[in-house]
């Protein structure tokens, strides 16, 4: 027999649903930053104009790191990039998102035995999505997206939190790599 | 054509009626390059600038461990004859040090920072070429030279995707690489006659 | 007392009914421009998941200025949308509908928004705002010279009454009685939303998004509102005196539509102008027809 008598939701339940309605309006209105780092930012141009079309999930470039939801990491990072990356990142209001293009993020790609440029994007900053290939095509790239989507409403894309968590993790990493993550140089002091 | 044959001939007598070459390539009817002696760089530069060879397009470094030397290459280029001008020098490898041709072109500012920064050549004269441009916080050997391995120093800085062996193999199959390592290994037995 | 609380109680549903309408037209005006681009185009809701999407996200703040701007900006434009007449003859305020109300009132928010943006600290923000005090100023000096033209020929300033008067007169808009007058408005009015040829403010690609710069999440969310009943406010303006205002919401409704619509198509084939270029322009033709006009239909009192 069905209670009819109210039964009211504790403060973590109430919590949960707000969140989830959140989600709903999150996922469906992912706002870019496209840090145009290396050669897959090329991909991007089709998937926005006519032919795929982004707008029709909702997505669309924005201009300042304040203003996005997801991060679009387009390629290798040299440690300078890197640098400026990790300032951007921090600027994002929450939750954000990273989605990381190409096998250079993945692994180095081509990149591999240089110098100047990193490895493994996910060392230093949380990365959600990678879109695998070198470069990926832009079907590969659109359905990046959709799995990010997918991962909002299935409350797994929660590299933002782990940010917060395990952030002496990721800064000895920066610091292993970068040194010191300030940026010092004549343009900005 | 003839005309840029001819501005080839023109910049040839113009520097060796005046400097000491030590060897001249004409690398195409465009483009000459002369190899001086290190004394003679800036007086050098100075009178192509004042006939007519006004920018500094490029300024850089070969490295020559063989000899131990540093090669120090100046590109000028002026906007009236087609013609690009290397000039050539060769600096001693383990204290290298040429003085900066700041006060004849301000533009090789950036290019000796750079240079200083990739090479480790110094450029005193130049106020500022210590001074990091590309490379923020380096910590090894300037990385352009030949004797720094840039894979070891990856290897060591950067932290490596680290793969299983699960993830390589699918299905149960043998892996292709695994067949490949296996038939090189048969083929250098063979080779030398079981011994390893 | 029960008046005056109804009365204002009516001024925020118009406030609302405003935000509701322009935030829908402005989402299917989304889907317009993306046709006009061989494109698909979002959802027609797709600006309110945008503005509730902001909202619900963390923000960060530069100071109490940088927070107090933006609130002061929302209210005072919802104040102002409050006394915006929807029909001719239904509005919360009777007899409060006067053109100068809104022009005074604008400018207020706009002062709250430049005053935010300002304490943000970012230099692209300062940027942005005196580019859109430029834009206000150039725009704002052939449109005022047109409407006081129609202010003098009806005799009031009230827009519902000039809306009647309109109609009166055998639904003679005053977009085409005054021609040039019109294309002046027009001009006036892509000036005032910031759309494309005048877009110079905003300008994602040159100065981030100007006053915006700093903005996130909920401060940005209230901005997006903001400006929706901004530009509620500003096409409105142009229905009542232009378009001979509306006898009832529906008409009222397709008049704003189209408005809105066909600003957004001639924006959408347009590159952007640069700041001085648009002070120019404004300086020069907008205002010599608008001179013209009004020497015309006042002194020679040619109305068609």
């Amino acid at each position: 027999m069905l209670s009819t008598k109210f039964s009211p939701m504790s403060k973590e339940e109430v919590d949960r649903k707000w969140w989830e309605i959140g989600d709903f309006f999150r996922r469906n209105s992912l706002w870019m930053l496209m840090y145009c780092t290396g050669c897959c930012a090329i991909e991007l141009p089709p998937a926005m104009t006519s032919a795929y079309d982004m707008e029709r999930l909702g997505m669309g470039p924005m201009a300042t790191p304040r203003q996005a939801d997801v991060l679009l990491v387009t390629g290798y990072l040299s440690l300078k990039t890197l640098r400026r990356l990790i300032y951007t990142y921090e600027q994002m209001s929450e939750p954000k998102y990273i989605v990381g293009f190409g096998s250079c993020t993945i692994n180095g790609g081509i990149y591999h035995d240089s110098h100047a440029v990193i490895n493994q994007l996910n060392k230093y900053v949380p990365v959600d999505v990678f879109v695998a290939g070198c470069m990926p095509n832009t079907e590969a790239v659109m359905n990046g997206f959709v799995d990010l989507m997918d991962l909002i409403k299935n409350k797994k894309a929660n590299g933002w939190k782990d940010y917060h968590e395990r952030y002496d993790w990721y800064l000895a990493n920066q610091k292993a790599a970068l040194g010191e993550v300030r940026v010092h140089d004549e343009f900005h002091e | 054509m003839t005309n840029s044959m001819s501005n080839i001939e023109f910049t040839t007598d113009l520097v060796e009626s005046k400097f000491s070459v030590l060897s001249t390539e004409v690398v195409d009817k465009y483009q000459v390059s002369f190899e001086v002696k290190k004394e003679d760089v800036h007086s050098l530069l100075s009178l192509l600038k004042s006939s007519g060879w006004i920018q500094l397009s490029y300024l850089s470094a070969v490295d020559w461990p063989l000899d131990n030397e540093f090669e120090v290459v100046y590109i000028v280029f002026n906007w009236d004859k087609a013609v690009h001008i290397q000039i050539r020098t060769r600096v001693d490898r383990e204290t290298p040090s040429i003085n900066s041709i700041l006060p004849i072109f301000p533009g090789c500012k950036y290019y000796e920072r750079e240079a200083h920064e990739f090479f480790g050549i110094k450029f005193p004269g130049n106020p500022d070429h210590e001074k990091q441009l590309i490379l923020e916080e380096w910590d090894d050997l300037p990385p352009l030279r030949k004797d720094f391995d840039p894979r070891a120093y990856s290897d060591k800085k950067f932290s490596k995707m680290e793969y299983k062996n699960d993830f390589v193999n699918t299905n149960g199959e043998v892996s292709k690489q695994d067949a490949r390592t296996k038939r090189y290994d048969d083929i250098d037995k063979l080779r030398t006659g079981g011994k390893k | 007392m029960i008046d005056i609380l109804l009365m204002i109680l009516t001024g925020i549903g118009v406030a609302f009914f405003g935000f509701v309408l322009q935030t829908s037209i402005a989402g299917v005006n989304r889907k317009v421009v993306a046709r006009v681009q061989k494109r698909y185009g979002p959802k027609w809701y797709q600006e309110f998941l945008d503005i509730f999407k902001l909202l619900s996200k963390r923000s960060v703040t530069h100071g109490w200025i940088f927070d107090f701007g933006v609130i002061m900006a929302l209210g005072v434009i919802i104040g102002t949308a409050m006394f915006m007449p929807l029909t001719s003859s239904f509005m919360a305020f009777d007899g409060y509908d006067n053109f100068f109300i809104f022009v005074y009132l604008i400018a207020v928010g706009m002062l709250g928004m430049a005053m935010s943006a300002s304490g943000s600290g970012n230099p692209l923000a300062s940027i942005g705002v005196m580019r859109a005090l430029t834009t206000m100023l150039a725009y704002e000096v052939p449109f005022m010279i047109v409407v006081l033209t129609i202010i003098k020929l009806t005799g009031t300033s009230s827009l519902s009454e000039i809306g009647l008067f309109q109609q009166v007169a055998g639904n003679s808009w005053f977009l085409i009685a005054l021609p040039i007058g019109g294309i002046v408005a027009v001009m006036a009015l892509m000036g005032m939303l910031g759309k494309k040829p005048f877009e110079t403010y905003i300008a994602p690609a040159e100065i981030a998004s100007g006053p915006m710069v700093e903005y996130g999440g909920k401060q940005l969310g209230m901005l997006f509102i903001m400006h929706e009943i901004t530009v509620f406010i500003e096409v409105s303006l142009f229905v009542h005196l232009f378009l001979g205002g509306a006898e009832n919401i529906v008409l009222f409704i397709v008049k704003y539509f189209v408005v809105y619509t066909i600003l957004n198509i001639i924006s959408s084939v347009y590159g952007r102008f640069k700041i001085d270029q648009v002070v120019l322009f404004f300086y020069k033709w907008p205002l010599i027809m608008a001179i013209t006009q009004a020497f015309i239909a006042i002194y020679l009192g040619w109305v068609i």
